[in-house]
């Protein structure tokens, strides 16, 4: 296998893009990348398109074809990829297998997903439509219904507190509120959402011990990189980041199944499989972009992953040493918290994100300084495929 | 009306592993021989969530949905009749009860309703 | 234009007197102060200019309810419209949202609309709040009917509140309306009716110093959601 490194990065901002279609948002977060690499005009050989919803949520299937198409690539080879919310980890790991094999020199891969074409509970119905049809499904039970569950086993299993699923939605929306490309764009503050009595109506429970501020907004958006082989990668105008490891691994579909249910035994083997491949370990990492679908979730996946012990996250969020300017820096693009969630797009923009962090290329207020490795962590279902990559800045 | 609960898990025939829901293969020993094991007696509370933002489908304000294992070791998701969080503790035993969980496309869906005892 | 005057008070329904909405102030989720109060017809120039160009934008039916809303507010200021309220929603004097009402008789009230140029704040649950608190506490009104043009809103008042079905058409449209019943405001008043009173005299001076309309490009990306490659 011949090292891989991402040669452009593009995204567009995640919201409601009322003016914009599925295939709209791909082709436009495809050519910011297609520009940012210096391919304007020029092709590629294959293309992978990360979306978990475009046959039900939009009405259209196909989606990697009908994107060759816009962007007139063609004869590239074209596929779409769904894996849940995992779908742009896995497109990106295709494209990254596909180049480190030597058969393709230059690979798109582009996630997206077009949420808001659908009411609130039909969004929530088709996120759930991911849990296993008859023991969970039927009885109503949602992303978020499953997370609660979770929450309740974290806390009594750790002591993770309120306060401290709290404090990570503070932190997240913090950096939202200073990316461009966030959907979430406003603060939020420990009055607003828990001192005050009027919190009662700004944040109720969305499923309980879970509050609205716990979870992340159902967003439209795409992002986009372009890979190619690191002996090519010299040939680009912009520093090489090179995909130094990934891992992937699955668990079982209930979560009733796993002999404990707080252990995310995929998110732990992922990890460990990308700091193998890149001959790295946690505490090597200077920036990472962790899948905090919920608040709980940034907490346990850094425990996870190994940059804390079993427990110890919430102690660490305390002491500040995940915020920006701490020792190990999460989300700071604010995460799925802040950045939103199209389910397509987000493994593919926890990427571009640690892309742009390690060219060192983000304004001061986000750019953690000197940068050079960097993680992400892309959670699918609950829990059950998850994915991690693990960045390095290469030579320019 | 009082039904019968119509869910059955999985014990593999080799290493006795317990399934719920059905595989093809044993998670442990891969073997692909079960016998079918009704959950038995009443079931014990292992997590829930209150949950509201109900789907499409839902026309209530909020569900309670848990998992709870049974007295043979049998643990499923299941809905459970409860008003506020605070009227349930983690370890508690739950009645079973099985009944219509969802409407879909017209037709009664039936599953798991647990009671607080 | 001249007006004969005889024909103006024949044309001018007569109206029940109405008390005043004791204005409140709303911490919102960002820390910011948001005050909400009742405006008076003098208000009404001001508060259209909001609301104009609303009326072309289709998303979740913002252009029915923007239209319906600005007709309702016009014939209050012109006199074609009985016994209506319009309570504002204002932070540092910018205008991010309004309900209005009227009072069908002395026993019911009729909801008529609930609009935010802000989103994500949850400033709609808070107004069509305040617009309950209004009718219930202070009108002292035995019942409220609702309908929505916009199936979102309408499921989650209806979900939230626990609306009861009726066969009462509704003024805006005849759909038939769903009713909060006294019973019902007080049942989930805990849960969803927040706010202080007094509002603090610089709060509210600021307030009424001025309505501040927020620019018509901000409202639109508020409303239709962000643009941009
Ligand atoms: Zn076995």
């Amino acid at each position: 296998m011949r090292p891989v490194a991402i040669v452009g990065a593009g995204m567009i901002p995640f919201g409601r893009r009322d003016d914009d279609n599925l295939m709209d948002m791909l082709a436009y977060a495809s050519l910011n990348a297609l520009d940012d690499a210096g391919l304007g005009d020029k092709g590629v050989n294959a293309v992978y398109v990360a979306n978990m919803g475009a046959g039900m949520l939009n009405h259209q299937m196909s989606v990697a074809s009908a994107l060759v198409d816009r962007l007139s690539l063609q004869p590239a080879a074209a596929e779409s990829i769904e894996n849940g919310p995992a779908s742009g980890g896995s497109a990106i790991k295709n494209g990254l297998l596909a180049v480190a094999s030597g058969y393709y020199d230059l690979v798109l891969v582009v996630g997206g997903e077009k949420m808001r074409d659908v009411s609130g509970w039909r969004a929530t119905d088709f996120v759930a439509s991911m849990t296993h049809p008859t023991a969970e499904y039927i009885y109503g039970i949602t992303l978020p219904g499953m997370a609660g569950m979770f929450t309740r086993l974290y806390m009594q299993k750790y002591g993770v507190t309120r306060e401290h699923l709290v404090q990570v939605a503070i932190k997240n929306q913090e950096m939202g509120a200073l990316n461009p490309y966030a959907h979430v764009e406003s603060r939020i503050t420990h009055e607003g959402i828990v001192d005050s009595w009027h919190s009662r109506v700004n944040n109720p429970p969305v499923a309980d011990p879970l509050r609205l501020y716990d979870v992340c907004p159902v967003s439209d958006g795409a992002a986009a990189v372009i890979l190619a082989p690191l002996d090519l990668a010299k040939q680009f105008k912009k520093t090489p980041i090179v995909i130094a490891g990934f891992g992937q691994a699955t668990d079982t579909h209930s979560l009733q199944e796993r002999e404990d249910p707080t252990d995310l035994k995929a998110v732990t083997l992922a990890a460990q499989q990308a700091f193998e491949m890149a001959k790295m370990k946690p505490s090597d990492i200077h920036v990472a972009e962790l899948h905090d679908a919920f608040t709980i979730l940034e907490i346990a996946e850094s425990e996870h992953v190994g940059f804390f012990k079993k427990g110890e996250g919430a102690k660490a969020l305390e002491q500040g040493k995940t915020k920006f300017g701490g020792q190990i820096p999460i989300n700071v693009s604010g995460g799925l918290k802040a950045r939103g969630h199209p389910v397509g797009a987000t493994g593919v923009a926890q990427v571009v994100d640690i892309v742009w962090q390690l060219r060192h290329e983000l304004p001061k207020d986000r750019q953690v300084q000197n940068a050079v490795n960097g993680l992400t962590v892309n959670f699918g279902g609950f829990g059950n495929n998850v994915l991690s990559f693990v960045l390095r800045r290469g030579e320019k | 009306m009082k039904k019968k609960i119509e869910i059955v898990a999985f014990k593999c025939k080799k290493c006795g592993k317990l399934h719920f829901p059905f595989h093809d293969r044993c998670l442990a020993c891969k073997s692909r021989e079960f016998d079918q094991v009704a959950p038995q007696g009443n079931a014990k509370l292992i997590t829930f969530s209150q949950i509201f933002n109900l789907p499409w489908g839902f026309d209530n304000r909020f569900l309670f949905v848990g998992v709870a294992e049974f007295e043979n070791g049998v643990k499923a998701m299941g809905q459970i009749a409860a008003n506020a969080p605070e009227e349930l503790k983690l370890g508690m035993t739950l009645k079973p009860t099985w009944d219509v969980v969802r409407v879909i496309s017209g037709e009664n869906v039936y599953g798991l309703k647990f009671e607080p005892m | 234009m001249p007006i004969d005057l005889e024909l103006e008070s024949v044309l001018r329904p007569p109206e029940v007197p109405m008390v005043p909405y004791p204005p409140k102030v709303v911490t919102l989720a960002n820390g910011k102060q948001m005050v909400v109060r009742e405006i008076t017809r003098e208000d009404v120039p001001r508060v259209l200019e909001a609301v104009r160009p609303i009326t072309t934008y289709e998303r979740d039916y913002y252009d029915i309810v923007a239209s319906r809303v600005y007709a309702e507010l016009l014939g209050w200021y012109r006199w074609r419209i009985v016994n209506e309220f319009v309570l504002i929603a204002q932070i540092d004097g910018m205008l991010v949202g309004l309900v209005n009402s009227r009072m069908l008789n002395a026993k019911t009230g009729m909801s008529l609309h609930t609009l935010t140029t802000d989103r994500g704040l949850r400033i709609g649950s808070h107004m069509f709040a305040a617009k309950m608190e209004h009718h219930i506490e202070y009108l002292k009104q035995e019942e409220v009917l609702i309908v929505a043009e916009s199936p979102i809103g309408f499921r989650r008042w209806m979900i939230e509140y626990g609306l009861e079905p009726t066969n009462i058409p509704h003024e805006l449209g005849g759909a038939l309306s769903f009713r909060l019943s006294k019973e019902l405001y007080f049942a989930t008043k805990d849960r969803l009716v927040v706010g202080d009173r007094p509002v603090p005299k610089e709060l509210l001076d600021k307030a009424m110093e001025d309505i501040i309309v927020v620019d018509e490009k901000t409202v639109a990306q508020k409303i239709c959601g962000v643009k941009g490659r």
